[in-house]
């Protein structure tokens, strides 16, 4: 049975960004690890937060409800979020949800941070 | 007081609401249109005011009493009243007639028509003078001229009433007509099953809002298919009430036998008791088992089925009564097989018996090369809908359409079948979309194959945790068919299905806090597999998920 984790670590981007690597599979079972993470970016002060979702392997609908719960998270904190590293399917997925709308969607974590 | 009896064009007579006029100030009151409601209103209350001033200063106006006399179409009366010259005293209208002896009965002595154009609207009818003495001549005359005003005046006010009640009863049968239709889209197929290699496709147009065309699809129990259409004689409503209950018999018919012959014989004895004597239903019935093509065939009246075949058109033959005619009518099943790259062709008879301008029927030659040249169902469906449009331009629709094509694909029915079992344990899902996917592997493309992935992973984690509730002892069982055309996915678990519909869920509506973070799962199915059907299977519930291995021309209807 494949329950693996998701696997979570989080990088400063100064001057006032931070990267949280989210990486194996995504679901709500890792809702208190992600929202912890969170937490650790927002108290680096980082106004920008990137998703690097460059080494998930799988995320299901629980994963899709835990980032709007992330998203109100940072909008009460005046954060703007962002993602990097989706594949094809994913990046359909968030756009199918309108998640994209609120989430930008970027190639690179520079060109996450630099858009304004 | 008096009382006159309206008498309409059609000879009915209405009595309510009165038209009354009084007798001492020969003062006419007529009830005033709907629309001036509130003039009339402000008019009765002056006219009430007024009485009870009159009635302080002159109380004799006590005695006053109405005259209720409801006149017969058919009383003798009226055909007097019709040629008659002005006021008449009692004793010399017709001795025969009832109302005049209800007139009688009531005190009154002189009788008023009310004519305009020749034709008599009203009567006005008078008791004896409060003075006691006889109308005078110069009453009459005075009665004379005013019935001369008062009957036209009387006549705009009934036909601006008829008016209004013709408006009122056409909103209210429409909104009737809307509801029935609506009722009666619930006999059809709301959506066309999926079969395994076949393609059906329909199309439906009643002449009116409603109609007495049907067809339908129904799984069989042992793995075959029936397809059933029919035509009730007649359209409108009194069709489309025959229309649904034949469709409910064929239903219940289908679950006690799967023989077409059988399933006539039965639904005719039942549809006759309940049949008003000048209908009847033609209909017909296929019952088609997938894998082999092989097709039973029996038929009630109905028009023969077009068969595109290699190039050639061929027609399916059976006889048999139309159903709800006579006790006792036997049918035979036809045996033939649909042979792949078949595309038969049910229908009714509003496109054979279309006329166009010229008062030609579209026939069935014209039906014909429409079959000949189809290269699949959907074509089919469309080209024949625009040629009867072209051949019938400036031609109401005389009778329903009813189209249903069923294509058989080059390799139809299902090339292999997997099918395995997981506990209901968390995360259970992912192994399943795993097993799916190795299944599968290069039937879809690799973007395909992802969304398939997904909605299988989505389905297993309902199944897993609402339709097991996470009962370990439960399994959720997994079907995968794979046919050249499709790839459906069964997940069947031990729930009930979803009740009702989830929100629609709305990225908007969550982030302001109006909706729940989560509720993505069934929408992200829909959304990324070709059809989703729900089927209930004894105690077991399958939500079945299909992809097309290739794109279908045209829309399912």
């Amino acid at each position: 049975m494949a329950l693996s984790a998701a696997r979570l670590s989080v990088d400063t981007y100064p001057p006032n960004a931070a990267v949280i690597q989210v990486a194996g599979d995504v679901t709500a079972a890792c809702e208190q690890d992600l929202m912890a993470a969170h937490e650790e970016a927002s108290d680096t002060g980082a106004k920008v937060i990137v998703l690097d979702f460059t080494g998930m392997d799988y995320m299901n609908s629980g994963g899709i409800g835990m980032l709007v719960t992330l998203l109100v998270r940072g909008q009460r904190r005046q954060q703007r979020i962002a993602a990097v590293g989706l594949t094809t399917h994913y990046r359909q997925i968030f756009e199918l949800t309108r998640l994209d709308e609120a989430i930008g969607l970027f190639d690179t974590t520079a060109a996450a941070v630099a858009t304004r | 007081m008096t009382r006159t009896v309206e008498s309409r064009e059609d000879g009915k007579v209405v009595t309510d609401p009165p038209v009354v006029l009084t007798r001492t100030p020969g003062v006419a009151t007529e009830p005033a249109p709907r629309r001036g409601a509130r003039r009339r209103a402000a008019k009765e209350a002056r006219a009430a005011r007024k009485a009870a001033r009159r009635a302080e200063l002159n109380p004799t106006d006590s005695r006053a009493t109405t005259i209720e006399v409801r006149i017969d179409p058919g009383d003798p009366l009226l055909t007097f009243l019709q040629d008659a010259p002005g006021p008449l005293e009692i004793k010399t209208l017709p001795p025969t007639s009832p109302a005049v002896a209800r007139l009688r009965e009531q005190g009154a002595q002189v009788v008023v028509p009310l004519i305009t154009s020749g034709e008599l609207v009203g009567v006005l009818a008078l008791g004896p003078r409060l003075s006691e003495r006889t109308y005078t001549r110069n009453d009459r005359r005075l009665l004379d001229s005013l019935t001369r005003y008062a009957a036209p005046a009387l006549r705009l006010g009934q036909v601006m009433r008829q008016q209004e009640n013709e408006v009122r009863d056409r909103e209210r049968i429409e909104q009737e007509l809307h509801v029935a239709q609506l009722v009666q889209q619930q006999f059809l197929p709301a959506e066309l099953p999926e079969l395994g290699g076949w393609h059906v496709a329909a199309f439906y147009r009643p002449a009116r809002t409603v109609g007495g065309d049907f067809y339908d699809v129904i799984q069989l129990a042992d793995g075959r298919v029936m397809v059933v259409t029919g035509d009730v004689t007649d359209k409108g409503i009194p069709a489309a009430l025959v229309m649904a209950s034949t469709t409910a018999l064929l239903r219940s018919a289908a679950e006690v036998t799967s023989s077409p012959s059988e399933v006539l014989r039965r639904v005719n004895e039942l549809l006759i008791p309940q049949i008003p004597m000048n209908m009847f239903v033609t209909c017909q019935v296929l019952v088609i088992e997938l894998d082999t093509g092989r097709t039973l065939f029996a038929n009630a009246g109905h028009n023969l089925p077009y068969i595109s075949r290699a190039g050639q058109v061929v027609q399916l033959a059976a006889r048999g009564m139309p159903l709800g005619l006579m006790p006792g009518s036997r049918y035979d099943d036809v045996e033939t097989v649909i042979e792949p790259d078949d595309i038969v062709l049910l229908y009714s008879d509003g496109i054979t018996e279309q006329h166009d301008r010229a008062g030609e029927m579209f026939g069935f030659g014209r039906t014909g090369e429409v079959v000949a040249g189809a290269r699949s169902g959907d074509e089919l469906v469309d080209r024949a809908i625009e040629s009867l449009s072209a051949f019938s331009v400036g031609v109401e629709q005389e009778d329903d359409i009813t189209l249903v094509t069923l294509h058989r694909g080059r390799s139809s029915g299902y090339h292999d079948t997997v099918s395995f079992a997981v506990p209901s344990i968390a995360g259970g899902e992912r192994d399943v979309m795993d097993r799916v996917a190795a299944i599968v592997e290069g039937a879809l493309p690799a973007r395909r194959l992802e969304d398939l992935k997904t909605a299988v992973s989505e389905t297993a984690m309902n199944a897993i945790e609402h339709g097991n509730r996470g009962d370990q002892n439960l399994d959720v069982e997994v079907v995968v068919r794979r046919t050249a055309e499709s790839i459906t996915v069964d997940v069947a678990d031990f729930g009930r299905g979803r009740r009702s519909e989830a929100d629609i869920p709305d990225i908007d509506l969550k982030l302001a806090g109006l909706q729940a973070p989560r509720g993505w799962g069934l929408f992200l199915v829909r959304e990324l597999t070709d059809r989703v059907e729900e089927i209930t299977d004894g105690d077991r519930h399958i939500v079945r998920l299909v992809m097309h291995t290739t794109e279908h021309e045209g829309n399912e209807s």
